[in-house]
């Protein structure tokens, strides 16, 4: 697999089509191919966001799709990831050019597009939910079960804005950041802050994936997709424990299993998690095996997941450091196929030949897709 | 059997701001504003889009050559209104075109006035009714209304 990605901003400041066509026609050029090369295109966007429905019919032509095969999930990039896998693998597609984007820091409200995906007949008529109340509710639930300090929770977001100051397509990023520097931003809801919280962000991320055959053609430095699961817990935030993740955890084993890895924290060199709030980079790490249930407080203190730590996490900055709807996802999995290929830049961790990287969507991550790849 | 209730809610989509691509609008609003079709030709295919796009879907390259097409063309296909969109009956319909201006490769959409409905058909001659150039202001209203010129 190979991806491109925008450099992300509050306001990418032009129309989508524009922003489409110069990524990809970008991304064509740097691998000496053309828009006729693609096999199956499968985008990843949001209605809601886009301000009109079915909105990939108008995409199309800004990615080459013109007159080609052409489909869409309306959910995270790493569910298109998922199906253009799923593509390949049915022997009817070499390639599938996987295409993530969204405009949540300048075309419509942040957090409006999650109201939308409230229950009607019960959370949306009490109508005190949203999306910041259900990630602090989630926060909350975490410190209290495990003991973690707000310092510490703080400390996640730091570590997030640190990395991402050094990744140049980040959105928001910040050398030197500390617990301090997060606790001192703008409150939210309790215990949330607003560097514990993704910026609103406009942006897309591209892959291309490839059949064996033909990523050998493509490149000298293929990254291959050794596992994958995805699971599914209940919408109704009361019916489940917020500080653990189960669909992840399932997500997670049927990956591992398909990559034929029995000791993942050990094997594993690098991981992405798409962590739009900080508390969720515990909870899912955690979800994944890579440390062990409840184990925040401990990793945070041991700088156990920073860049040069045991098993670096989010190394890229994550989705604390840009997360435009739909991409985000995708740029996980991009992110981590750069560090197996040493093409991280400033945050590249030590050598490694396993990474995992992690996709979600909905409130408090109800659904969740897991893919470990391999140099 | 279930009781169903009904709830009533709204979904508040008033505050989607879209952008869209100026270079190309401005080509076209422009010619309007002189009282003048301008579209963009691919200099690859030789593709006349009106109104133009920045970049040639076929060729998958950046275009920006400014063609002027005539004012005048033909109707490619066309539908009466014989009812609204609601299904109510309508007095006067309109007549709601796909007219293929002379020097273009792409339909524009516009409505055709100045003749029975019962007598509007495909490969009728058409002319662009401009406003006065003091009403004219550059945007879309500028052109919308065609009349027959006779095959």
């Amino acid at each position: 697999m190979a991806s491109a990605q925008t450099r992300y901003a509050s306001d990418i400041g032009m129309p989508r089509e524009r922003m489409l066509f110069e990524t990809v026609k970008g991304f064509y050029d740097s691998l000496g191919i053309t828009r006729h090369d693609i096999g199956t295109f499968i985008f990843a966007s949001n209605d809601f966001q886009d301000g009109r429905t079915i909105s990939n019919v108008f995409a199309d032509s800004p990615v080459g799709a013109y007159m080609k095969d052409e489909t869409k999930v309306e959910a995270d990039g790493s569910f298109a990831y998922l199906y253009g896998v799923m593509r390949i693998l049915s022997g009817h597609y070499d390639t599938a050019l996987i295409i993530a984007y969204g405009l949540g820091g300048s075309q419509f409200r942040p957090y409006l597009v999650m109201d939308y995906t409230m229950d009607p007949s019960f959370t949306r008529q009490v109508g005190i939910m949203n999306e910041l109340v259900a990630a602090a509710l989630q926060a909350r639930a975490y410190m209290m079960k495990y003991g973690l300090t707000e310092e510490e929770l703080a400390a996640v977001a730091a570590k997030g804005l640190r990395n991402a100051a050094a990744n140049p397509v980040q959105l928001r990023g910040q050398a030197n950041a500390t617990a301090s520097d997060v606790l001192k931003s703008r409150p939210l809801y309790s215990p949330l802050h607003e560097f514990h919280c993704y910026p609103p962000t406009d942006g897309c991320c591209v892959m291309l994936l490839a059949s064996a055959k033909r990523a050998r053609e493509l490149t000298r430095k293929p990254i291959w997709v050794a596992g994958i699961g995805h699971d599914l817990d209940t919408y109704y935030l009361g019916e489940k424990d917020l500080a653990v993740s189960k669909s992840a955890q399932r997500a997670a084993a049927a990956a591992y299993k398909m990559a034929g890895l029995s000791d993942p924290a050990a094997e594993i060199g690098v991981a992405e998690i798409s962590a739009p709030f900080a508390q969720q980079e515990l909870i899912l790490q955690e979800a994944l095996g890579l440390f062990p249930e409840g184990s925040g407080s401990q990793v945070m203190g041991g700088g156990l997941s920073e860049i040069a730590g045991k098993l670096p996490v989010n190394p890229s900055g994550g989705a604390l450091g840009a997360h435009a709807f739909c991409a985000s996802g995708l740029q996980r999995i991009a992110d981590a196929a750069n560090q197996l290929r040493g093409e991280a830049g400033a945050c590249q961790v030590k050598e490694s030949k396993l990474a995992v990287a992690h996709g979600q969507d909905g409130f408090c991550a109800q659904q969740n897709m897991v893919t470990v790849l391999s140099s | 059997m279930e009781e169903t209730r009904l709830v009533q809610a709204t979904w508040d989509l008033s505050q989607c701001k879209f952008k869209i691509s100026g270079d190309g609008m401005k080509v076209l609003l422009e010619g309007l504003r002189e009282g003048v079709f301008r579209g963009i030709k691919c200099p690859q295919c030789g593709t006349v889009y009106v109104p133009g796009p920045t970049f040639c879907r076929k060729c998958f390259i950046d275009i920006d050559e400014v063609v002027q097409v005539s004012d005048e063309g033909e109707v490619e296909t066309y539908t009466v209104e014989l009812a609204d969109v609601r299904g109510n009956p309508v007095e006067e319909p309109t007549i709601s075109c796909m007219i293929k201006l002379d020097g273009a490769d792409t339909w524009l959409i516009g409505v055709v006035e100045g003749i029975d409905w019962q007598k509007v058909h495909v490969g009728m001659r058409v002319k662009c009714v401009w406003k006065d150039a003091s009403e004219r202001t550059g945007s879309l209203s500028d052109y919308t209304r065609f009349v027959p010129i006779g095959d």
